[in-house]
């Protein structure tokens, strides 16, 4: 092979044999390495990154549904103890609404009953009373009069008058004092 | 030997001595830096992906980048986000094979990329020819493949005369080419815009005239620029051969024009 | 004197012309990607693509020049 200078300008394209199969031997060589050890690796490393990326983004979705599926249990038991505890509330209401009432009623016939109790009681003992008064009324009239007829019979139809109008007090009186005994 | 070269740059920079004289070409600085960009890269990703993590160490976020970007950004935006990732391991190869041996003209003691000598990219290229042409006949059929790229739909008849060529030189002839040619001139111009500077400021400072001495310090300024004019353009290099060979593939793998 | 008289490289004359076409459409596809940026931000990583492509191919157009300059420059 003659060397460029020698040869004029033409040869600079015209290729040096050695030199190609150099090249050659150097490209094939690079290519056979890269192609097959360095960028398919590359590939699976890109693809395997993006597996990460997508398979984390799936996790946390999975994660996320799972707590929101939590959530909505715990917002159903809160709302359904809610309710329950609503309920207990109205029936403690109703039932001390009904005991009140019951009480109510029961004191009202307790206070009747010691209030008809006690006005039988004071019936029955003015008529007690009443007896005694009338019973003692006889005595006390008889003494009186013996009193009087044994003292003075002067002015008789004066004393007359008096005995009369005692007489008559005593029967206007009884309905008077006896309520007062 | 670069200083050793005369001030105007020729081809003859591009010629290296072979280091070991019995096997001629095969053993000079090129084929050298060659494997040197090979092992590197080699080294690099193997390093990087030894232990892969879901959670990347920043070597490994580096191989990652590098990859991603071609896989994302040319091999599924040209070729189609289904039919792309396959091709994107062969893509991110190349992108880096080619970027490595680009950066190589800009590294110091290094200061050449293989990729200026037309060897290395008409290899290239022709992987690239070989691959659409062959994906195209799997895809289309052989007959299918060729009536597939020469002619156009709802064109009237005697346009064909005029297309079929036309077709037939740009998708058969002129894209192996310019492939190989585009990457291969770009290095080989860079190569050539760097040593046009600093062998004009050694030029300089060697001048006669006492007043040109000073200007060899701006034409080393405009060396510095151009080394860094340079990276950008080994990147674009290498980014567009990428582009252009995944945009060949899907042309092929096209079910319509 | 011949004020006429060309010395030196005839390509590198030849390769100057031949970037002429390729720098304006340089500036075209680029300047057509900074319009449609500006006119519609989101279609920026839409239209890259095509501006590397585009790029490429014009790009190409000057790199054969500059190949052809050095194939006949003796």
């Amino acid at each position: 092979m003659k060397l460029l200078a020698e040869s004029g300008g033409a040869q600079i394209l015209l290729p040096v044999w050695s030199e190609v199969i150099v090249g050659a031997i150097a490209f094939v060589l690079v290519c056979l390495v890269l192609m097959k050890f360095v960028f398919p690796r590359m590939e699976e490393t890109f693809r395997a990154r993006v597996d990460a990326i997508e398979g984390g983004l799936k996790r946390a979705e999975q994660a996320q549904a799972e707590a929101n599926q939590l959530l909505e249990q715990y917002r159903e038991q809160l709302a359904e103890a809610r309710t329950e505890a609503a309920a207990i509330r109205d029936e403690a209401r109703a039932d001390s609404a009904a005991i009140r009432d019951e009480m109510l009623a029961k004191a009202g016939e307790e206070r009747d009953r010691i209030i008809a109790v006690g006005k039988e009681q004071l019936s029955a003992e003015r008529q007690t009373l009443i007896r005694e008064l009338r019973s003692d009324i006889g005595s006390l009239a008889v003494d009186l009069a013996g009193r009087i007829v044994g003292e003075s019979l002067a002015d008789e139809a004066h004393r007359r008058g008096t005995v009369e109008r005692f007489l008559a007090e005593i029967e206007s009186e009884p309905a008077g004092t006896a309520g007062r005994g | 030997m670069i200083l050793a070269s005369g001030f105007p740059p020729g081809v003859e920079d591009f010629d290296f001595q072979s280091l070991v004289p019995p096997l001629g070409q095969a053993i000079t600085k090129i084929t050298l830096l060659a494997w040197l960009a090979a092992a590197i890269i080699i080294v690099f990703f193997l390093v990087a992906y030894r232990k892969p993590k879901l959670v990347p160490t920043k070597t490994q976020w580096l191989a990652e980048s590098v990859y991603g970007f071609i896989r994302d950004g040319v091999s599924k935006e040209v070729i189609g986000t289904e039919k792309g990732v396959r091709f994107a391991p062969y893509l991110a190869t190349l992108f880096c094979f080619i970027l490595v041996m680009n950066i190589f003209g800009i590294v110091p003691f290094l200061q050449i990329s293989p990729n200026s000598h037309i060897a290395f990219p008409a290899f290239l290229a022709i992987i690239t020819y070989v691959m659409f042409i062959y994906l195209g006949v799997r895809k289309h059929g052989a007959w299918g493949y060729i009536k597939h790229s020469l002619i156009l739909p709802g064109v009237p008849l005697p346009m064909h005369f005029l297309l079929v060529p036309i077709e037939f030189v740009s998708t058969f002839l002129v894209r192996p080419i310019s492939l190989a040619v585009r990457l291969f001139a770009n290095m080989f111009a860079g190569h050539l815009l760097l040593l046009v500077f600093t062998l004009g400021g050694v030029a300089l400072i060697n001048a006669e005239t006492i007043w040109f001495r000073p200007l060899s310090v701006v034409s080393w300024a405009v060396a510095i620029v151009m080394t860094f004019f340079e990276l950008v353009v080994a990147a674009l290099q290498a980014y567009v051969f990428v582009i252009l060979t995944a945009s060949y593939v899907e042309s092929s793998l096209a079910d319509e024009h | 004197m011949d004020l006429a008289a060309v010395t030196g490289s005839l390509s590198s004359i030849g390769y100057g012309l031949a970037a002429i076409g390729p720098g304006i459409g340089v500036g075209i596809v680029f300047a057509a990607y900074i319009t449609a940026t500006a006119r519609q931000p989101e279609s920026a990583g839409l239209t890259r693509t095509y501006m590397f492509l585009g790029f490429a191919i014009v790009e190409a157009l000057a790199l054969f020049g500059l190949v052809l300059g050095f194939i006949w420059s003796k």
